[in-house]
């Protein structure tokens, strides 16, 4: 192997090792890696300085970043929270009915919220209703974080790893749609009924509610309606993409404009609540991963998963799901995504079942990242709430109940694949 | 101390991020499942500068907190019924 090969392989494992452990941020371990990328990059010959300056895609990040303005002028507006004081002022105090009502709620907030800020909202309501009926909070918690993990899967907004996807690959929202919407309703029933079962003897019985408005806890109307307004904007451009010159992350970023203009807020202060963390990682990692894709390794691993695929639609495709879906379990599944997307969209992988691979890529990173307490920030969002309010759960207990999910879901998005895309017949 | 105690111990140290925005989000749950709940900040008024103790003992002065209590019940009446509180 090269030794310019060796090189940026390294830093590319450095970088996503660094990133798990969290011994730097993660966006400055990213562009850490960048940096040496470019480094030696430039100084081995292996591209040029205007080469490297394509590395990074621009539509993506302009596609996040929308989405994270549309997004946070909605969070301000108190829109999400209604919906999860409504969730909860459905269940009418049964335990069930609020167990089943958390989960949707966590994952319908999660499919426009980030991971980490619908964990914030989720476990602030989780806490409050908890003390309020003197309920144990732990069983709404592991379940809420399980939710926020799967919510949003079908949808090209639901998770930063659709977005990479969804540009990298040029899938659209109805393709997503089309794709996975009929999977991700069958991964939230069979996820709350497991999750119901295994919690059912700690849920408790009937209690009285308190009775409350949840309209009322919005304290400007109006900018709870515009944000409505602008959501409904967002998704009726987003499903009609097809019929317009412009890509997806022209409509966020159009969406953004309208939302600051009409909500009268102050762009400063929505910039600063922006995951820029999140951003520059994407940003740093896509460099390293368009340096690893000039030194050709890339194109040789298609080759060679090709082969071990036996050039078949169905083990390419049942080999993405559970690689990304195991890696995204330990590793960040943004990288997994940013890795896989050139992989895929080689020439080996042409005459594949493109629409079932690049649907197995999206189900496995999205599906791992609540296996363990080390997958992702939302599952030490939910502990460190937890501890926050004086309730300890144990690591073991997490991991018992992510395991179980995740082997679950991944089971069944196995069939589901094999299924829906025909793949036995291919 | 073993490996599994020391990934605990460095699991553990990690805090929960935002705990700023955590604590807002957990105020508005109170504030709409529970007693909603008010703060007012009172400078002290002018001309009244040698009575300093005793306006900073209002603040725990049942007879007072009961006093703004009625003018709050006053108050919202008012806003409900148009009918103007008694001054």
């Amino acid at each position: 192997m090269d030794a310019t090969v060796i090189i940026f392989l390294l830093i590319f494992l450095l970088t996503i090792l660094i990133s798990a452990i969290e011994l730097t941020p993660i966006s400055v371990a990213a562009l850490s890696g960048a940096l040496l990328t470019a480094w030696f990059g430039i100084q081995y010959g292996v591209f040029t300085y205007q080469e490297a300056l394509g590395f990074v895609n621009v539509s993506i990040l302009v596609l996040v970043i929308g989405t994270m303005i549309v997004v946070e002028v909605a969070e301000r507006s108190g829109l999400f929270r209604v919906l999860a004081l409504y969730a909860i002022k459905f269940s009418g105090g049964s335990s069930a009915k609020l167990f089943v009502s958390i989960c949707v709620v966590s994952a319908l907030v999660s499919m426009f919220l980030s991971d980490p800020t619908a964990m914030l909202l989720m476990a602030a309501a989780i806490v409050t209703i908890a003390k309020v009926l003197n309920s144990d909070p732990v069983p709404y918690f592991v379940s809420a974080t399980i939710m926020i993990n799967i919510g949003g899967t079908s949808t090209l907004i639901g998770s930063v790893t659709n977005m990479i996807i969804g540009v990298e690959a040029g899938i659209g929202f109805l393709d997503f749609i089309s794709y996975l919407a009929l999977c991700e309703v069958a991964l939230w029933i069979l996820t709350i009924f497991v999750l119901y079962m295994f919690f059912k003897p700690r849920l408790g019985q009937w209690k009285e509610l308190p009775e409350y408005k949840p309209l009322e806890s919005i304290t400007n109307k109006g900018l709870f309606y515009k944000s409505v307004f602008v959501l409904v904007i967002l998704i009726v451009l987003f499903l009609a993409l097809e019929n317009l010159a412009v890509g997806p992350e022209g409509v966020a970023l159009a969406c953004a404009i309208l939302a600051l203009f009409l909500s009268k807020l102050d762009p400063a202060e929505i910039f600063k609540k922006l995951d820029w963390e999140t951003v520059f990682f994407i940003a740093g990692f896509m460099f390293i991963v368009g340096g690893l894709e000039k030194t050709q390794i890339l194109n040789e691993l298609s080759v060679q998963l090709f082969q071990i695929a036996g050039g078949s639609s169905l083990n390419a495709s049942l080999m993405t799901l559970w690689f990304s879906g195991l890696a995204s379990a330990v590793v960040s599944n943004i990288a997994i995504a940013l890795t896989f997307t050139p992989v895929i969209s080689s020439q080996a992988f042409s005459g594949l079942n493109l629409g079932a691979i690049w649907s197995a890529l999206i189900l496995g990173t999205n599906l791992g990242g609540a296996t363990t307490p080390f997958s992702g920030a939302v599952v030490i969002m939910a502990i460190g709430a937890l501890k926050r309010e004086g309730v300890s759960m144990h690591l073991g207990d997490f991991t018992k109940v992510g395991l179980m999910t995740t082997t679950l879901q991944l089971v069944f998005s196995t069939f589901y694949l094999i299924m829906w895309f025909g793949l036995l017949s291919v | 101390m073993t490996s599994l105690a020391r990934i605990k111990k460095w699991f553990e140290s990690r805090k929960l991020k935002s705990e700023e925005r955590y604590d807002e989000e957990k105020k508005e749950f109170e504030m709409a499942m529970g007693e909603p709940v008010i703060q007012v900040k009172i400078t002290m008024p002018k001309g009244f500068e040698d009575q300093r103790t005793h306006f900073l003992n209002l603040e725990k002065d049942q007879q007072f907190l009961e006093e703004v209590n009625d003018l709050v019940k006053k108050r919202l009446t008012y806003e409900k019924r148009g009918v103007k509180p008694e001054s």
